[in-house]
Protein backbone atom coordinates (compact mmCIF):
# COMPACT_ATOMS: atom_id res chain seq x y z
CA UNK A 1 0.00 0.00 0.00
CA UNK A 2 1.16 3.45 0.70
CA UNK A 3 4.36 2.44 2.48
CA UNK A 4 5.68 1.62 -0.96
CA UNK A 5 4.62 4.98 -2.18
CA UNK A 6 6.35 6.67 0.71
CA UNK A 7 9.73 5.33 -0.28
CA UNK A 8 11.41 7.98 -2.34
CA UNK A 9 12.77 6.70 -5.59
CA UNK A 10 16.04 8.67 -5.32
CA UNK A 11 17.03 7.32 -1.96
CA UNK A 12 16.91 3.83 -3.21
CA UNK A 13 20.25 2.37 -2.07
CA UNK A 14 19.94 -0.10 -4.82
CA UNK A 15 23.22 -1.78 -5.63
CA UNK A 16 21.49 -4.41 -7.62
CA UNK A 17 22.07 -4.60 -11.33
CA UNK A 18 20.84 -7.26 -13.66
CA UNK A 19 22.54 -10.52 -12.71
CA UNK A 20 24.49 -10.60 -15.94
CA UNK A 21 25.95 -7.21 -15.30
CA UNK A 22 26.81 -7.83 -11.70
CA UNK A 23 29.72 -9.89 -12.81
CA UNK A 24 31.02 -7.41 -15.30
CA UNK A 25 30.79 -4.31 -13.15
CA UNK A 26 32.60 -4.66 -9.92
CA UNK A 27 33.07 -0.90 -9.52
CA UNK A 28 30.75 1.88 -8.41
CA UNK A 29 27.35 1.36 -9.56
CA UNK A 30 24.54 3.85 -9.68
CA UNK A 31 20.95 3.13 -9.03
CA UNK A 32 20.30 1.80 -12.47
CA UNK A 33 23.21 -0.56 -12.53
CA UNK A 34 25.34 1.50 -14.84
CA UNK A 35 29.02 1.50 -14.35
CA UNK A 36 30.48 4.94 -14.86
CA UNK A 37 34.09 4.21 -14.50
CA UNK A 38 35.12 0.78 -15.39
CA UNK A 39 34.49 -1.15 -18.52
CA UNK A 40 32.38 1.41 -20.23
CA UNK A 41 29.23 -0.51 -20.92
CA UNK A 42 27.12 0.93 -23.64
CA UNK A 43 23.43 0.10 -23.67
CA UNK A 44 21.02 0.34 -26.46
CA UNK A 45 18.01 2.58 -25.88
CA UNK A 46 15.84 -0.44 -25.65
CA UNK A 47 18.05 -2.12 -23.12
CA UNK A 48 17.99 0.96 -20.97
CA UNK A 49 14.32 1.42 -21.33
CA UNK A 50 13.65 -2.17 -20.38
CA UNK A 51 15.77 -1.75 -17.30
CA UNK A 52 13.99 1.41 -16.33
CA UNK A 53 10.68 -0.31 -16.85
CA UNK A 54 11.58 -3.37 -14.82
CA UNK A 55 12.85 -1.19 -12.07
CA UNK A 56 9.80 1.01 -11.91
CA UNK A 57 7.40 -1.89 -12.11
CA UNK A 58 9.09 -3.58 -9.25
CA UNK A 59 9.33 -0.49 -7.11
CA UNK A 60 5.87 0.86 -7.77
CA UNK A 61 3.98 -2.35 -7.98
CA UNK A 62 0.98 -0.95 -6.21
CA UNK A 63 0.60 2.79 -5.64
CA UNK A 64 -2.27 5.08 -4.87
CA UNK A 65 -2.17 8.45 -6.46
CA UNK A 66 -4.60 11.31 -6.31
CA UNK A 67 -5.21 13.92 -8.99
CA UNK A 68 -7.55 15.44 -11.50
CA UNK A 69 -8.51 13.55 -14.62
CA UNK A 70 -7.93 15.19 -17.96
CA UNK A 71 -7.65 14.08 -21.57
CA UNK A 72 -9.92 11.15 -20.83
CA UNK A 73 -10.41 8.99 -23.86
CA UNK A 74 -11.64 5.48 -24.46
CA UNK A 75 -10.11 3.94 -27.55
CA UNK A 76 -11.97 1.55 -29.74
CA UNK A 77 -9.99 -1.24 -28.13
CA UNK A 78 -12.02 -0.42 -25.04
CA UNK A 79 -9.04 0.76 -23.02
CA UNK A 80 -9.12 4.05 -21.20
CA UNK A 81 -6.35 6.66 -21.56
CA UNK A 82 -6.05 9.71 -19.38
CA UNK A 83 -3.72 12.14 -17.68
CA UNK A 84 -3.72 12.66 -13.97
CA UNK A 85 -2.51 16.04 -12.83
CA UNK A 86 -2.15 18.34 -9.91
CA UNK A 87 -0.95 21.94 -9.76
CA UNK A 88 2.57 21.23 -10.95
CA UNK A 89 2.89 17.72 -12.38
CA UNK A 90 1.21 15.34 -14.75
CA UNK A 91 1.10 11.57 -14.89
CA UNK A 92 -0.02 9.59 -17.92
CA UNK A 93 -2.45 6.82 -17.15
CA UNK A 94 -4.05 3.83 -18.76
CA UNK A 95 -6.80 1.49 -17.68
CA UNK A 96 -7.48 -1.75 -19.50
CA UNK A 97 -10.94 -2.66 -20.58
CA UNK A 98 -10.96 -5.64 -18.22
CA UNK A 99 -10.55 -3.31 -15.24
CA UNK A 100 -12.74 -0.57 -16.64
CA UNK A 101 -15.68 -2.94 -16.71
CA UNK A 102 -15.99 -2.84 -12.94
CA UNK A 103 -16.30 0.91 -12.69
CA UNK A 104 -19.84 1.99 -11.82
CA UNK A 105 -19.23 5.58 -12.84
CA UNK A 106 -17.88 6.98 -16.03
CA UNK A 107 -14.47 8.73 -15.79
CA UNK A 108 -14.71 12.22 -17.22
CA UNK A 109 -12.38 15.22 -17.48
CA UNK A 110 -12.13 17.36 -14.39
CA UNK A 111 -13.06 14.60 -12.01
CA UNK A 112 -10.93 14.38 -8.90
CA UNK A 113 -9.92 10.75 -8.42
CA UNK A 114 -7.70 8.37 -6.55
CA UNK A 115 -6.08 5.85 -8.86
CA UNK A 116 -4.64 2.55 -7.77
CA UNK A 117 -2.18 0.72 -10.00
CA UNK A 118 1.45 0.14 -10.92
CA UNK A 119 3.89 2.35 -12.69
CA UNK A 120 5.17 1.14 -16.02
CA UNK A 121 6.91 2.45 -19.08
CA UNK A 122 5.62 2.79 -22.56
CA UNK A 123 8.76 1.96 -24.47
CA UNK A 124 7.98 3.39 -27.92
CA UNK A 125 7.65 6.82 -26.34
CA UNK A 126 9.89 6.50 -23.36
CA UNK A 127 7.06 7.58 -21.13
CA UNK A 128 6.25 6.25 -17.76
CA UNK A 129 2.62 5.91 -16.82
CA UNK A 130 0.31 4.41 -14.28
CA UNK A 131 -1.50 1.27 -15.31
CA UNK A 132 -4.64 1.69 -13.33
CA UNK A 133 -6.47 -1.16 -11.62
CA UNK A 134 -9.14 0.94 -10.02
CA UNK A 135 -10.39 4.48 -10.01
CA UNK A 136 -12.43 6.05 -7.30
CA UNK A 137 -13.88 9.51 -7.31
CA UNK A 138 -12.85 11.72 -4.42
CA UNK A 139 -15.58 13.38 -2.41
CA UNK A 140 -18.64 11.57 -3.76
CA UNK A 141 -18.56 7.82 -3.49
CA UNK A 142 -18.29 5.94 -6.73
CA UNK A 143 -21.88 4.74 -6.57
CA UNK A 144 -23.10 8.23 -5.85
CA UNK A 145 -21.25 9.54 -8.84
CA UNK A 146 -22.53 6.74 -11.02
CA UNK A 147 -26.04 7.61 -9.90
CA UNK A 148 -25.60 11.27 -10.75
CA UNK A 149 -24.15 10.46 -14.12
CA UNK A 150 -26.85 8.01 -15.15
CA UNK A 151 -29.53 10.32 -13.87
CA UNK A 152 -28.17 13.17 -15.93
CA UNK A 153 -27.95 11.06 -19.05
CA UNK A 154 -31.42 9.55 -18.83
CA UNK A 155 -32.86 12.92 -17.94
CA UNK A 156 -31.36 14.40 -21.07
CA UNK A 157 -32.93 11.56 -23.01
CA UNK A 158 -36.33 12.47 -21.60
CA UNK A 159 -36.85 9.25 -19.68
CA UNK A 160 -38.10 11.07 -16.61
CA UNK A 161 -40.29 13.62 -18.39
CA UNK A 162 -43.46 14.48 -16.57
CA UNK A 163 -45.31 14.21 -19.87
CA UNK A 164 -44.38 10.54 -20.00
CA UNK A 165 -46.05 9.77 -16.69
CA UNK A 166 -49.29 7.89 -17.11
CA UNK A 167 -52.19 7.93 -14.69
CA UNK A 168 -52.86 4.75 -12.75
CA UNK A 169 -55.82 2.71 -13.98
CA UNK A 170 -59.04 3.26 -12.08
CA UNK A 171 -59.59 -0.41 -11.60
CA UNK A 172 -56.69 -2.71 -12.48
CA UNK A 173 -57.98 -6.12 -13.45
CA UNK A 174 -54.73 -7.67 -12.25
CA UNK A 175 -51.91 -6.08 -10.30
CA UNK A 176 -48.38 -7.13 -11.22
CA UNK A 177 -45.66 -7.24 -8.59
CA UNK A 178 -41.96 -7.60 -9.37
CA UNK A 179 -39.91 -8.21 -6.26
CA UNK A 180 -38.14 -10.85 -4.22
CA UNK A 181 -40.18 -13.51 -2.45
CA UNK A 182 -37.71 -13.44 0.43
CA UNK A 183 -38.00 -9.81 1.41
CA UNK A 184 -40.60 -8.05 3.50
CA UNK A 185 -41.80 -6.10 0.50
CA UNK A 186 -43.97 -8.84 -1.00
CA UNK A 187 -45.66 -9.54 2.34
CA UNK A 188 -46.24 -5.86 2.98
CA UNK A 189 -47.85 -5.42 -0.39
CA UNK A 190 -50.09 -8.47 -0.06
CA UNK A 191 -51.10 -7.54 3.47
CA UNK A 192 -52.25 -4.08 2.43
CA UNK A 193 -54.06 -5.40 -0.60
CA UNK A 194 -55.82 -8.04 1.48
CA UNK A 195 -56.91 -5.57 4.10
CA UNK A 196 -58.20 -3.04 1.61
CA UNK A 197 -59.70 -5.23 -1.06
CA UNK A 198 -60.46 -8.85 -0.71
CA UNK A 199 -61.15 -9.60 -4.36
CA UNK A 200 -57.90 -8.39 -5.77
CA UNK A 201 -56.00 -10.41 -8.35
CA UNK A 202 -52.22 -10.26 -8.01
CA UNK A 203 -49.53 -11.72 -10.25
CA UNK A 204 -46.10 -11.85 -8.66
CA UNK A 205 -42.93 -12.26 -10.68
CA UNK A 206 -40.26 -13.27 -8.18
CA UNK A 207 -36.81 -11.85 -8.88
CA UNK A 208 -33.48 -11.22 -7.32
CA UNK A 209 -33.35 -7.62 -6.06
CA UNK A 210 -29.70 -7.26 -5.11
CA UNK A 211 -26.29 -8.56 -6.01
CA UNK A 212 -24.73 -9.44 -9.31
CA UNK A 213 -27.14 -9.61 -12.21
CA UNK A 214 -30.07 -8.30 -10.17
CA UNK A 215 -30.66 -5.35 -12.48
CA UNK A 216 -30.82 -7.54 -15.56
CA UNK A 217 -33.18 -9.92 -13.79
CA UNK A 218 -35.51 -7.16 -12.65
CA UNK A 219 -35.55 -5.69 -16.13
CA UNK A 220 -36.36 -9.08 -17.62
CA UNK A 221 -39.10 -9.70 -15.06
CA UNK A 222 -40.65 -6.34 -15.87
CA UNK A 223 -40.65 -6.95 -19.58
CA UNK A 224 -42.27 -10.32 -18.93
CA UNK A 225 -45.00 -9.33 -16.49
CA UNK A 226 -46.35 -6.45 -18.54
CA UNK A 227 -47.27 -9.00 -21.18
CA UNK A 228 -49.51 -11.05 -18.90
CA UNK A 229 -53.09 -10.45 -20.06
CA UNK A 230 -55.12 -8.09 -17.86
CA UNK A 231 -52.17 -6.94 -15.78
CA UNK A 232 -52.99 -3.23 -15.85
CA UNK A 233 -50.37 -1.89 -13.47
CA UNK A 234 -47.06 -3.10 -12.02
CA UNK A 235 -45.39 -2.49 -8.68
CA UNK A 236 -41.63 -2.97 -8.80
CA UNK A 237 -39.51 -2.67 -5.70
CA UNK A 238 -37.96 -3.99 -2.53
CA UNK A 239 -37.59 -3.09 1.09
CA UNK A 240 -35.06 -0.61 2.38
CA UNK A 241 -31.32 -1.22 2.52
CA UNK A 242 -27.95 0.34 1.99
CA UNK A 243 -27.10 2.18 -1.19
CA UNK A 244 -25.32 -0.96 -2.38
CA UNK A 245 -28.36 -3.11 -1.61
CA UNK A 246 -30.62 -0.84 -3.62
CA UNK A 247 -28.13 -0.50 -6.39
CA UNK A 248 -29.93 -2.62 -8.96
CA UNK A 249 -32.69 -0.02 -8.99
CA UNK A 250 -30.14 2.59 -9.99
CA UNK A 251 -29.04 0.72 -13.07
CA UNK A 252 -29.89 1.52 -16.60
CA UNK A 253 -31.58 -1.76 -17.64
CA UNK A 254 -34.23 -1.35 -14.93
CA UNK A 255 -34.88 2.27 -15.89
CA UNK A 256 -35.20 1.25 -19.53
CA UNK A 257 -37.56 -1.63 -18.79
CA UNK A 258 -39.77 0.72 -16.77
CA UNK A 259 -39.73 3.35 -19.44
CA UNK A 260 -40.81 1.01 -22.25
CA UNK A 261 -43.55 -0.65 -20.20
CA UNK A 262 -46.90 -0.36 -21.98
CA UNK A 263 -48.69 -0.12 -18.63
CA UNK A 264 -48.10 2.23 -15.70
CA UNK A 265 -45.34 1.24 -13.28
CA UNK A 266 -45.23 2.12 -9.59
CA UNK A 267 -41.76 2.04 -8.10
CA UNK A 268 -41.44 1.18 -4.44
CA UNK A 269 -37.84 1.00 -3.38
CA UNK A 270 -36.60 1.14 0.18
CA UNK A 271 -37.57 3.81 2.58
CA UNK A 272 -38.62 7.33 2.00
CA UNK A 273 -35.24 8.97 1.77
CA UNK A 274 -33.83 6.84 -1.02
CA UNK A 275 -34.74 8.06 -4.47
CA UNK A 276 -33.56 5.70 -7.15
CA UNK A 277 -33.27 5.95 -10.91
CA UNK A 278 -36.17 3.47 -11.04
CA UNK A 279 -38.24 5.93 -8.98
CA UNK A 280 -37.49 8.66 -11.47
CA UNK A 281 -38.38 6.51 -14.45
CA UNK A 282 -41.58 5.12 -12.95
CA UNK A 283 -44.99 6.62 -13.63
CA UNK A 284 -45.64 6.88 -9.92
CA UNK A 285 -43.15 6.69 -7.08
CA UNK A 286 -44.28 5.15 -3.84
CA UNK A 287 -41.97 5.65 -0.87
CA UNK A 288 -42.43 2.05 0.29
CA UNK A 289 -43.95 -1.18 -0.99
CA UNK A 290 -46.89 -0.80 1.40
CA UNK A 291 -47.52 2.68 0.09
CA UNK A 292 -47.51 1.34 -3.45
CA UNK A 293 -50.19 -1.19 -2.51
CA UNK A 294 -52.27 1.55 -0.94
CA UNK A 295 -51.97 3.68 -4.03
CA UNK A 296 -53.37 0.87 -6.13
CA UNK A 297 -56.33 0.00 -3.96
CA UNK A 298 -57.09 3.50 -2.78
CA UNK A 299 -58.11 4.09 -6.33
CA UNK A 300 -60.51 1.19 -6.13
CA UNK A 301 -62.17 2.60 -3.00
CA UNK A 302 -62.50 5.97 -4.64
CA UNK A 303 -64.03 4.47 -7.69
CA UNK A 304 -66.61 2.52 -5.71
CA UNK A 305 -67.73 5.69 -3.96
CA UNK A 306 -67.76 7.58 -7.18
CA UNK A 307 -70.02 5.04 -8.84
CA UNK A 308 -72.37 5.04 -5.87
CA UNK A 309 -72.67 8.82 -5.98
CA UNK A 310 -73.25 8.81 -9.71
CA UNK A 311 -75.94 6.22 -9.31
CA UNK A 312 -77.70 8.27 -6.66
CA UNK A 313 -77.61 11.33 -8.83
CA UNK A 314 -78.94 9.36 -11.75
CA UNK A 315 -81.89 8.03 -9.79
CA UNK A 316 -82.72 11.36 -8.22
CA UNK A 317 -82.67 13.00 -11.65
CA UNK A 318 -85.14 10.47 -12.92
CA UNK A 319 -87.38 10.91 -9.87
CA UNK A 320 -87.42 14.65 -10.24
CA UNK A 321 -88.26 14.33 -13.88
CA UNK A 322 -91.15 11.95 -13.27
CA UNK A 323 -92.56 14.19 -10.57
CA UNK A 324 -92.38 17.24 -12.76
CA UNK A 325 -94.12 15.39 -15.55
CA UNK A 326 -96.93 14.01 -13.44
CA UNK A 327 -97.58 17.45 -11.97
CA UNK A 328 -97.82 18.86 -15.44
CA UNK A 329 -100.23 16.16 -16.54
CA UNK A 330 -102.48 17.05 -13.63
CA UNK A 331 -102.37 20.69 -14.47
CA UNK A 332 -103.14 20.11 -18.10
CA UNK A 333 -106.00 17.72 -17.57
CA UNK A 334 -107.64 20.27 -15.27
CA UNK A 335 -107.69 22.89 -17.97
CA UNK A 336 -110.32 23.48 -20.63
CA UNK A 337 -107.60 24.39 -23.00
CA UNK A 338 -106.85 20.74 -23.21
CA UNK A 339 -109.94 20.08 -25.30
CA UNK A 340 -108.92 22.76 -27.77
CA UNK A 341 -105.55 21.32 -27.80
CA UNK A 342 -106.86 17.90 -28.75
CA UNK A 343 -108.77 19.40 -31.64
CA UNK A 344 -105.78 21.33 -32.80
CA UNK A 345 -103.79 18.19 -32.61
CA UNK A 346 -106.33 16.32 -34.75
CA UNK A 347 -106.31 19.13 -37.31
CA UNK A 348 -102.61 19.11 -37.43
CA UNK A 349 -102.67 15.40 -37.91
CA UNK A 350 -105.05 15.75 -40.81
CA UNK A 351 -103.01 18.47 -42.38
CA UNK A 352 -100.00 16.25 -42.07
CA UNK A 353 -101.87 13.40 -43.74
CA UNK A 354 -102.87 15.67 -46.59
CA UNK A 355 -99.42 16.93 -47.07
CA UNK A 356 -98.15 13.41 -47.13
CA UNK A 357 -100.66 12.47 -49.77
CA UNK A 358 -99.86 15.53 -51.86
CA UNK A 359 -96.27 14.76 -51.63
CA UNK A 360 -96.85 11.16 -52.63
CA UNK A 361 -98.91 12.27 -55.60
CA UNK A 362 -96.31 14.74 -56.68
CA UNK A 363 -93.73 12.07 -56.45
CA UNK A 364 -95.83 9.65 -58.41
CA UNK A 365 -96.48 12.25 -61.14
CA UNK A 366 -92.89 13.19 -61.35
CA UNK A 367 -92.05 9.58 -61.57
CA UNK A 368 -94.61 8.87 -64.28
CA UNK A 369 -93.42 11.85 -66.33
CA UNK A 370 -89.95 10.60 -66.10
CA UNK A 371 -90.85 7.11 -67.06
CA UNK A 372 -92.80 8.44 -70.05
CA UNK A 373 -89.84 10.45 -71.13
CA UNK A 374 -87.75 7.41 -70.78
CA UNK A 375 -90.09 5.44 -73.00
CA UNK A 376 -90.00 8.17 -75.61
CA UNK A 377 -86.29 8.17 -75.56
CA UNK A 378 -86.29 4.43 -75.87
CA UNK A 379 -88.59 4.55 -78.78
CA UNK A 380 -86.47 7.15 -80.45
CA UNK A 381 -83.46 5.05 -79.85
CA UNK A 382 -85.18 2.08 -81.49
CA UNK A 383 -86.23 4.22 -84.41
CA UNK A 384 -82.80 5.60 -84.75
CA UNK A 385 -81.33 2.34 -85.90
CA UNK A 386 -84.14 1.51 -88.26
CA UNK A 387 -84.19 5.02 -89.62
CA UNK A 388 -80.54 4.88 -90.38
CA UNK A 389 -80.95 1.69 -92.28
CA UNK A 390 -83.90 2.98 -94.26
CA UNK A 391 -82.74 6.52 -94.65
CA UNK A 392 -82.52 6.45 -98.37
CA UNK A 393 -85.85 4.68 -98.81
CA UNK A 394 -87.44 7.15 -96.55
CA UNK A 395 -86.17 10.07 -98.56
CA UNK A 396 -87.62 8.55 -101.66
CA UNK A 397 -90.81 7.82 -99.89
CA UNK A 398 -91.11 11.36 -98.68
CA UNK A 399 -90.61 12.63 -102.19
CA UNK A 400 -93.28 10.36 -103.57
CA UNK A 401 -95.55 11.17 -100.75
CA UNK A 402 -95.09 14.86 -101.42
CA UNK A 403 -96.04 14.44 -105.00
CA UNK A 404 -99.00 12.31 -104.20
CA UNK A 405 -100.16 14.83 -101.79
CA UNK A 406 -99.86 17.63 -104.31
CA UNK A 407 -101.82 15.72 -106.94
CA UNK A 408 -104.48 14.74 -104.47
CA UNK A 409 -104.86 18.28 -103.31
CA UNK A 410 -105.25 19.61 -106.82
CA UNK A 411 -107.85 17.01 -107.60
CA UNK A 412 -109.73 17.72 -104.52
CA UNK A 413 -109.85 21.38 -105.36
CA UNK A 414 -111.20 20.68 -108.78
CA UNK A 415 -113.79 18.23 -107.47
CA UNK A 416 -114.88 20.71 -104.88
CA UNK A 417 -115.43 23.45 -107.44
CA UNK A 418 -117.39 21.10 -109.66
CA UNK A 419 -119.45 19.99 -106.72
CA UNK A 420 -120.32 23.59 -105.94
CA UNK A 421 -121.60 24.19 -109.41
CA UNK A 422 -123.63 20.97 -109.48
CA UNK A 423 -125.11 21.80 -106.11
CA UNK A 424 -126.32 25.16 -107.46
CA UNK A 425 -128.05 23.46 -110.32
CA UNK A 426 -129.56 20.85 -108.11
CA UNK A 427 -130.95 23.57 -105.99
CA UNK A 428 -132.87 25.07 -108.87
CA UNK A 429 -134.28 21.67 -109.79
CA UNK A 430 -135.56 20.91 -106.34
CA UNK A 431 -139.35 20.46 -106.12
CA UNK A 432 -139.12 22.22 -102.83
CA UNK A 433 -138.39 25.38 -104.70
CA UNK A 434 -141.62 24.89 -106.70
CA UNK A 435 -143.63 24.26 -103.57
CA UNK A 436 -142.43 27.55 -102.20
CA UNK A 437 -144.30 29.18 -105.01
CA UNK A 438 -147.67 27.68 -103.82
CA UNK A 439 -147.62 24.29 -105.43
CA UNK A 440 -148.29 21.12 -103.50
CA UNK A 441 -147.47 17.49 -104.05
CA UNK A 442 -150.01 14.77 -103.43
CA UNK A 443 -148.90 11.34 -102.36
CA UNK A 444 -150.81 8.08 -102.13
CA UNK A 445 -151.54 6.75 -98.70
CA UNK A 446 -148.31 4.79 -98.65
CA UNK A 447 -146.33 7.83 -99.79
CA UNK A 448 -144.71 5.73 -102.45
CA UNK A 449 -146.02 7.61 -105.47
CA UNK A 450 -146.85 11.16 -106.30
CA UNK A 451 -150.42 11.34 -107.65
CA UNK A 452 -150.35 12.75 -111.12
CA UNK A 453 -153.75 11.45 -112.40
CA UNK A 454 -157.16 11.85 -110.65
CA UNK A 455 -158.02 8.42 -111.91
CA UNK A 456 -155.42 6.99 -109.61
CA UNK A 457 -157.53 7.73 -106.55
CA UNK A 458 -161.05 6.81 -105.48
CA UNK A 459 -163.46 8.57 -103.21
CA UNK A 460 -162.64 7.84 -99.57
CA UNK A 461 -158.89 7.29 -100.21
CA UNK A 462 -156.52 8.95 -97.88
CA UNK A 463 -153.93 11.06 -99.59
CA UNK A 464 -151.06 13.16 -98.26
CA UNK A 465 -150.28 16.62 -99.42
CA UNK A 466 -146.86 18.04 -99.06
CA UNK A 467 -146.73 21.78 -98.85
CA UNK A 468 -143.84 24.16 -98.87
CA UNK A 469 -144.04 24.10 -95.09
CA UNK A 470 -145.53 21.00 -93.51
CA UNK A 471 -147.85 18.34 -94.87
CA UNK A 472 -151.54 17.48 -94.69
CA UNK A 473 -153.44 14.20 -94.64
CA UNK A 474 -156.72 14.44 -96.60
CA UNK A 475 -159.63 12.29 -97.64
CA UNK A 476 -160.80 12.25 -101.25
CA UNK A 477 -164.40 13.44 -101.11
CA UNK A 478 -165.06 13.15 -104.81
CA UNK A 479 -163.41 12.85 -108.21
CA UNK A 480 -163.93 15.83 -110.44
CA UNK B 1 -68.20 -7.80 -19.82
CA UNK B 2 -71.90 -8.55 -19.82
CA UNK B 3 -72.64 -5.51 -21.95
CA UNK B 4 -70.92 -5.64 -25.32
CA UNK B 5 -71.35 -1.95 -26.01
CA UNK B 6 -69.40 -1.01 -22.89
CA UNK B 7 -65.76 -0.91 -23.84
CA UNK B 8 -64.13 -0.92 -20.46
CA UNK B 9 -64.50 0.19 -16.93
CA UNK B 10 -63.01 3.64 -17.30
CA UNK B 11 -65.03 4.39 -20.41
CA UNK B 12 -68.16 3.25 -18.56
CA UNK B 13 -67.52 5.62 -15.67
CA UNK B 14 -66.81 8.50 -18.00
CA UNK B 15 -70.03 7.85 -19.89
CA UNK B 16 -72.02 7.51 -16.70
CA UNK B 17 -70.69 10.84 -15.53
CA UNK B 18 -71.64 12.59 -18.73
CA UNK B 19 -75.13 11.06 -18.63
CA UNK B 20 -75.77 12.24 -15.09
CA UNK B 21 -74.57 15.68 -16.06
CA UNK B 22 -76.87 15.84 -19.08
CA UNK B 23 -79.83 14.69 -17.02
CA UNK B 24 -79.11 17.24 -14.33
CA UNK B 25 -78.83 20.02 -16.87
CA UNK B 26 -82.36 19.16 -18.06
CA UNK B 27 -83.66 20.47 -21.37
CA UNK B 28 -84.18 17.00 -22.72
CA UNK B 29 -87.28 15.44 -24.16
CA UNK B 30 -88.92 12.76 -22.11
CA UNK B 31 -87.81 10.10 -24.56
CA UNK B 32 -84.22 11.28 -24.40
CA UNK B 33 -84.22 11.38 -20.63
CA UNK B 34 -85.65 7.91 -20.39
CA UNK B 35 -83.11 6.52 -22.84
CA UNK B 36 -80.29 8.18 -20.93
CA UNK B 37 -81.61 6.97 -17.63
CA UNK B 38 -81.79 3.43 -18.88
CA UNK B 39 -78.27 3.61 -20.24
CA UNK B 40 -77.08 5.11 -16.98
CA UNK B 41 -78.55 2.29 -14.95
CA UNK B 42 -76.90 -0.27 -17.22
CA UNK B 43 -73.54 1.45 -16.85
CA UNK B 44 -73.79 1.74 -13.13
CA UNK B 45 -74.66 -1.93 -12.82
CA UNK B 46 -71.76 -2.84 -15.06
CA UNK B 47 -69.34 -0.81 -12.94
CA UNK B 48 -70.58 -2.33 -9.72
CA UNK B 49 -70.28 -5.78 -11.17
CA UNK B 50 -66.75 -5.08 -12.32
CA UNK B 51 -65.80 -3.85 -8.86
CA UNK B 52 -66.99 -7.02 -7.23
CA UNK B 53 -66.58 -9.69 -9.86
CA UNK B 54 -62.88 -10.46 -9.46
CA UNK B 55 -62.03 -13.07 -6.89
CA UNK B 56 -59.01 -12.77 -4.68
CA UNK B 57 -56.16 -14.57 -6.38
CA UNK B 58 -52.44 -14.52 -5.91
CA UNK B 59 -50.39 -16.08 -8.68
CA UNK B 60 -46.71 -16.51 -9.35
CA UNK B 61 -45.24 -15.91 -12.78
CA UNK B 62 -42.25 -18.14 -13.49
CA UNK B 63 -39.23 -17.19 -15.54
CA UNK B 64 -40.65 -19.30 -18.34
CA UNK B 65 -43.84 -17.26 -18.27
CA UNK B 66 -46.02 -19.83 -16.51
CA UNK B 67 -48.62 -18.84 -13.96
CA UNK B 68 -49.35 -20.92 -10.89
CA UNK B 69 -51.11 -20.18 -7.60
CA UNK B 70 -48.89 -18.72 -4.90
CA UNK B 71 -48.23 -20.88 -1.83
CA UNK B 72 -50.78 -20.34 0.92
CA UNK B 73 -48.21 -18.89 3.31
CA UNK B 74 -47.37 -16.12 0.91
CA UNK B 75 -50.95 -15.24 0.10
CA UNK B 76 -51.23 -13.89 3.61
CA UNK B 77 -53.01 -16.42 5.75
CA UNK B 78 -50.96 -15.11 8.61
CA UNK B 79 -52.76 -13.05 11.22
CA UNK B 80 -54.38 -10.01 9.68
CA UNK B 81 -54.73 -6.73 11.34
Amino acid sequence: MSDLFDLPFEEEPEPEPAPSEAATSPGRVDGLGLSKVEGRRILSVTELTVRVRDHLEERFFEVWVEGELSGVKIWNTGHLYFTLKDSSSVLKGLMFRSALRYLKFKPVDGLHVVARGKISVYEPKGEYQIVCEHLEPQGLGGLQLAFEQLKKRLQAEGLFDAAKKRPLPLLPRKIGVVTSLDGAAVRDILKVLRRRYRNVHVVIRPTKVQGDGAAAEIAHALRQIVKVPHVDVVIVGRGGGSLEDLWAFNEEPVARAISISPIPVISAVGHESDVTIADLAADVRAPTPSAAAELVVARKDDVGNRIDRLHERLVSCAHARVQRLSRRVHELSGRRALAGYTTRLAMTQRRADELTRTLADALRTAFAARSRRLQTIERRLDAFDLGRRLARNRTALVAVDGKLRQTATARTHRARAQFGRLAGRLESLSPLAVLARGYAVCWNDERTKAIRDAADVATGDTIHVTLSRGAIAAKVSGIE
Amino acid sequence: MSEPSIKDFEAAIAELESIVKKLEDGDLSLEQSLALYERGVTLSKFCHARLEDAERRIELLSERGELRPAPAGLAGDDPTR
